[in-house]
Parts: structure tokens; C-alpha cells; sequence
């Protein structure tokens, strides 16, 4: 699976419980949606270390790489370039 | 005499006019600008027909708008109404019913509000786009209040047939501000970052204490990026924080407070709930020079209603402290009779900041108020010098990070589900958020429900703070032999569960 589908099934599935790929686009806003809250932001970063094996620095944790699934997907690449 | 928080903003006014009151991104805001703000609702409201004691609803987020707007409301004689924005439109529709609400101030019309109009036809809804008029001379005095008369109402939890509003006066108000004030020697060079919900108590009393002193209140919309909010803090010289157990708990997740310019930070303020000695160790050890408060309130007593003085931290590990200025604090048995101390029993307090009542719930606040007693529903022990220390709650409530909610709101909306036969919500131990919401679910005989769709479900009808973490399945519910839930139970069969 690419990067984008397994991080979509994840989200999908965590934090909006449902198969539908219909409710949620690559751009929506995770914030504004209200989609995931502080406490999801955590988790989901977890998920991206364990997932992706790389490291999310503190420096990372901005809206800018975090806020949509394109961010993250964009941000994931990034990281996995520098390994 | 200050009679009304309004009465207070205008010392804060008098004495540093161009002070910066508040900060929110890339706005800062006087107190002259401020004050003119408030008044320019004040003249709306009073257009519109408001009249003293009228109920004025505010869905606002944490904003320069939300702050003219309350202090407009207290000073056209109104009552304010603070609504959590995050809070699905039933909500929102079952509070503005119950308050009697006949103006909502908004940022816009958003979804959210024509949905409410729908709902609340009576309803006159205002957009606040106040700054037009900024640094002006001031306008004409506002409405004078009797401190007895009620200024505020803060709807706790509760389900749709009976929501909980606790009604605030203008005493309540002023006399825990001032306390609070003079605890934490609050100065007009204070700085606060201010993270939490503006709509309920401890938000409301953090930002209130600080314009009361003319201090600066930065406003920031949350916990998101922990590390934003780090350098904000640096960057704005933020000299104070307020938080509970869970906003620690995540700043301390992922980073260390040293790793930033925080020299500047005074004074850490925790309430709402018991925070791990450990995590507040660890505060201290990254932030030696910041003075942490622990802190204990409730609504019912407008916010605050112990400390503890930081010298005191290790030497009383676990207590709560001593009861504010002016309040009294006692441990009783069921029938009233104060106990020694060390032996267990209910929470009860007395003093200014004790709530009004509920709003229109003669029967529930007879529950809650005797002679003059709020009896909290915590239950806990006093020490030989007076250090109280809580054991738990006598109630059902279940704290969720900021939030406290009833478990029978949760119940209320999963019973409506198709395939429901009984339904019991209670909180679990969380590690970050102090409590967990946990559901027990007996289906219908022949439904094929899945934990996915009930949480499915749950996302569509409650506010995402209300979401349960962890749903079971269950044949049938633990209950007394009159049929009474034992929801304490479920508690104590916290995560072991049933089956998935």
C-alpha cells in the first residue's frame, strides 16, 4: 500500500470509525474539521514513527506538516528521503 | 468597592489605558479598546431591547470578540451565557432553551448558526465585528448592578430533558476573582498564556483575574502543537500558565520545558483534577523557577476554592491546600456533622463564590445547597493543619481532560441508536487524560453491532471530547436488585472489559 493509502485507512478508521473514503479529502484540515483533537495529534504521530520508521522531532510538530493527509504525505516523503 | 467584573476591568482601564489586555495571534488589544469594544455591544444590546436580567448566549471561541462581548452583556444588565463552540447543534439548542436565551452573540453565520436559528426561532443573533471603533473616547457608563443579582450562567453537564446551569451573581464573580488575584500576587506586568476553554469555569476565572489586575492575556486556540504554544510563550514573555492534569501531561509528552526561553514564566497554575506527582516533579525539575499552584474548585463555587502555597508542595504531596480568602472549607458525615480530621467524608464549602443555584432547578440545587453549604460531591479528609485531600467523587461524573461530563449524556444519545437495548457510560483510568469514556453495550436480540459502527455512531451525534475510547459488548448491565445501574462497578471492571 502507498504511503497516502495506509495513512488514509488509519485516520479512516481511528478517528472518523469508518470505511468510507467518501468523508474525508486529502486537504480537509484536520483542526478545522475538527477531525483529531491535541490528544489524536499524539497518537497519530506515533503512528507515523512506528508506521514510516521515522523520527517526528518537536521541531516537526507544526500545523504545516501535520494538518491534512497531503501534508503529512508530503512530509513523510521528506522524511524517509533524509534517512 | 468593586461590585462587578466590569467594575474591575474599568480600574485595569484607569490605570493603564494603552496596556495591552489581550493578545491573539497577530491582534493586541488595549484596554481602552477593549473597554470601547464591550461598549459598542452595550449600545446593540440596548437597540435591540435588552432588559436587565435578560439572557445573552455567546458562541464564540476564545477571542477578543468573546471578551467585549461578555463584559458588553454584564454591562447592559444582562446575563451572560457562554456556549462551548466545539458542542453539536442539539446541544447548543437544548442550552439556549433552557436559559431562555433571546440574543446569541456569533463570529458569523456559520452552519452551526442556521441550523440554531432553525432550531431557536426566537432567537436574535448578533455578529460581533467590533474593532472599527478602536482607541475612542469612552462611551457612556454602563448598567449599575446589585451584587446579588445574577450576572452568568455555566452550563455543566447535563442531559437534553435537564441540562445544568449554574447560575454566577456579580458577588460570586468579583469575590473569586479577587481572591484568586491575591494568591498568585497578580500584577499588572503579568502575562498569562491562556489555552483553555473560555465557557467554563477555570477558563473564565484565568481570564477574568488577569484583567482584573490589568494584566496581558494571550489568547492561543489549544494544545494542538505543543511546541507552537512553547514558543509563543518564549516569544511573548509569558510570565504565567494555567493547565490541567492532561495540558501537562502533553506538553510533557513529547518535549522538554527547558529546551525553550521560559525564564520569564512566574507562576504555573493546575486544577481540574488530581495531576501525578510525577508530572508535577517534572515541571518543577524543567522549570525550577516557576512557581507551580495546585489548585481545587468547582463551578458550583464559580471556580476556585483551594490552593496550595508552592513552598508547601513537597511537604504536602497530594493536598490540595487550604480554602481562598473568605471561604470556608469542612469535611462532613451524610447527615451534616463535621468530621476530625483524617477520617473521610464529603467536601462541603461556604463562602462568597458559592453559586446562586441552577437555573430554573429549584430541585436540584435543594440537592447540592444546605444553609448556606455547597456540598461538591467530592469526597476527601482534612489534616491537622487544615490541608485538605481528595479521595474521589461521590458523583458519576466523568472528567475527560478539561472537560467534566455526565455519563448519562452519552447514554442519552447510544439508547436513540438502532440495535440499543441498554446502555451504561463510566470513566476509565487514561494516562493522558486523567479519564477515559468507557461504554458497556447490551444489543437488541438478533442486532449485529459492531464497536466500529456504535463509535461511528457516537462521532455523528456528540462533540468529538465526548467520544468513548472504548466500546463492549455485554449481555447484560451490573444492577442493584431495585434495578439501579451500578455504574461503580463498571468502573472498577475498568479496562479488563468483557469482550471487544
Amino acid at each position: 500500500m502507498t504511503i497516502e493509502q495506509r495513512l488514509r485507512t488509519y485516520i479512516l478508521d481511528s478517528f472518523l470509525f469508518t470505511d468510507d473514503e467518501s468523508v474525508l479529502d486529502n486537504d480537509d484540515s484536520f483542526l478545522e474539521k475538527g477531525i483529531i483533537d491535541s490528544t489524536g495529534i499524539m497518537e497519530m504521530v506515533s503512528f507515523l514513527e512506528q508506521e514510516f520508521g521515522i523520527q517526528v522531532d518537536d521541531e516537526d510538530m507544526v500545523p504545516e506538516n501535520l494538518d491534512s493527509v497531503s501534508r503529512i504525505i508530503a512530509f513523510v516523503s521528506r522524511k524517509r528521503a533524509l534517512v | 468597592m468593586a461590585t462587578t467584573l466590569l467594575d474591575l476591568l474599568a480600574s485595569s482601564l484607569r490605570r493603564r489605558p494603552h496596556a495591552e489586555a489581550l493578545v491573539c495571534g497577530q491582534r493586541r488589544v488595549s484596554y481602552l479598546a477593549l473597554w470601547n469594544a464591550s461598549m459598542t455591544v452595550v449600545a446593540c444590546l440596548r437597540r435591540r431591547g435588552l432588559q436587565p436580567g435578560d439572557r445573552v448566549a455567546l458562541l464564540l471561541e476564545p477571542s477578543p470578540e468573546y471578551v467585549a462581548g461578555y463584559y458588553g452583556v454584564l454591562a447592559a444588565g444582562g446575563m451572560a451565557v457562554a456556549l462551548n463552540p466545539l458542542a453539536k447543534e442539539w446541544e447548543l439548542a437544548a442550552w439556549l432553551r433552557h436559559s431562555g436565551a433571546r440574543w446569541l452573540l456569533c463570529a458569523g453565520r456559520t452552519r452551526q448558526c442556521e441550523a440554531l436559528a432553525g432550531e431557536c426561532p426566537q432567537l436574535d443573533m448578533t455578529e460581533l465585528g467590533l474593532w472599527r471603533r478602536a482607541d475612542t473616547a469612552l462611551s457612556r457608563p454602563p448598567t449599575t448592578a446589585e451584587p446579588d443579582a445574577p450576572a452568568a450562567i455555566i452550563y455543566t453537564s447535563g442531559t437534553t430533558g435537564a441540562p445544568k446551569g449554574v447560575t454566577l451573581s456579580h458577588r460570586n464573580l468579583v469575590s473569586n476573582v479577587t481572591a484568586v488575584m491575591r494568591y498568585l500576587q497578580l500584577t499588572p506586568a503579568d502575562r498569562v498564556m491562556h489555552v483553555l476553554p473560555f465557557c467554563y469555569s477555570y477558563g473564565n476565572s484565568v481570564l477574568h483575574t488577569h484583567l482584573a489586575a490589568g494584566a496581558t492575556v494571550i489568547i492561543e486556540p489549544g494544545l494542538m502543537y505543543p511546541h507552537r504554544l512553547l514558543e509563543r510563550m518564549a516569544e511573548e514573555r509569558a510570565t504565567g500558565f494555567s493547565g490541567v492534569p492532561a495540558t501537562y501531561a502533553l506538553l510533557l509528552a513529547r518535549t522538554r520545558l527547558d529546551a525553550y526561553p521560559l525564564d520569564s514564566l512566574r507562576y504555573l497554575t493546575q486544577a481540574g483534577g488530581p495531576m501525578p506527582l510525577r508530572d508535577i516533579l517534572l515541571v518543577r525539575e524543567q522549570l525550577p523557577w516557576a512557581a507551580f499552584y495546585v489548585m481545587y474548585g468547582q463551578t458550583e463555587a464559580t471556580a476556585r476554592l483551594s490552593y496550595l502555597p508552592p513552598a508547601l508542595l513537597l511537604e504536602k504531596p497530594g493536598s490540595v491546600g487550604v480554602a481562598i480568602a473568605d471561604t470556608e472549607l469542612a469535611v462532613c458525615d451524610p447527615d451534616g456533622r463535621r468530621l476530625p480530621p483524617g477520617e473521610e467524608g464529603q467536601v462541603c464549602a461556604r463562602g462568597p463564590g458559592v453559586m446562586l443555584g441552577y437555573w430554573q432547578d429549584p430541585e436540584a440545587t435543594r440537592q447540592v445547597l444546605h444553609n448556606g453549604w455547597l456540598w461538591t460531591g467530592d469526597l476527601g479528609h482534612m489534616d491537622e493543619q487544615g490541608f485538605l485531600y481528595l479521595h474521589g467523587r461521590a458523583s458519576e461524573l466523568i472528567k475527560v481532560g478539561a472537560y467534566r461530563i455526565n455519563p448519562a449524556e452519552i447514554e442519552e444519545v447510544l439508547l436513540a441508536m438502532e440495535g440499543v437495548a441498554e446502555v451504561a457510560a463510566a470513566g476509565v483510568p487514561d494516562p493522558l487524560l486523567g479519564q477515559a469514556i468507557k461504554v458497556w453495550l447490551v444489543p437488541q436480540p438478533q442486532a449485529r453491532l459492531q464497536a466500529q459502527q456504535v463509535l461511528a455512531y457516537c462521532r455523528r451525534h456528540l462533540p468529538i471530547y465526548k467520544l468513548p475510547r472504548q466500546v463492549v459488548f455485554t449481555d447484560a448491565l451490573p444492577r442493584t436488585a431495585s434495578g439501579k445501574l451500578r455504574r461503580h462497578a463498571l468502573m472498577e471492571a475498568g479496562t479488563a472489559g468483557l469482550e471487544d
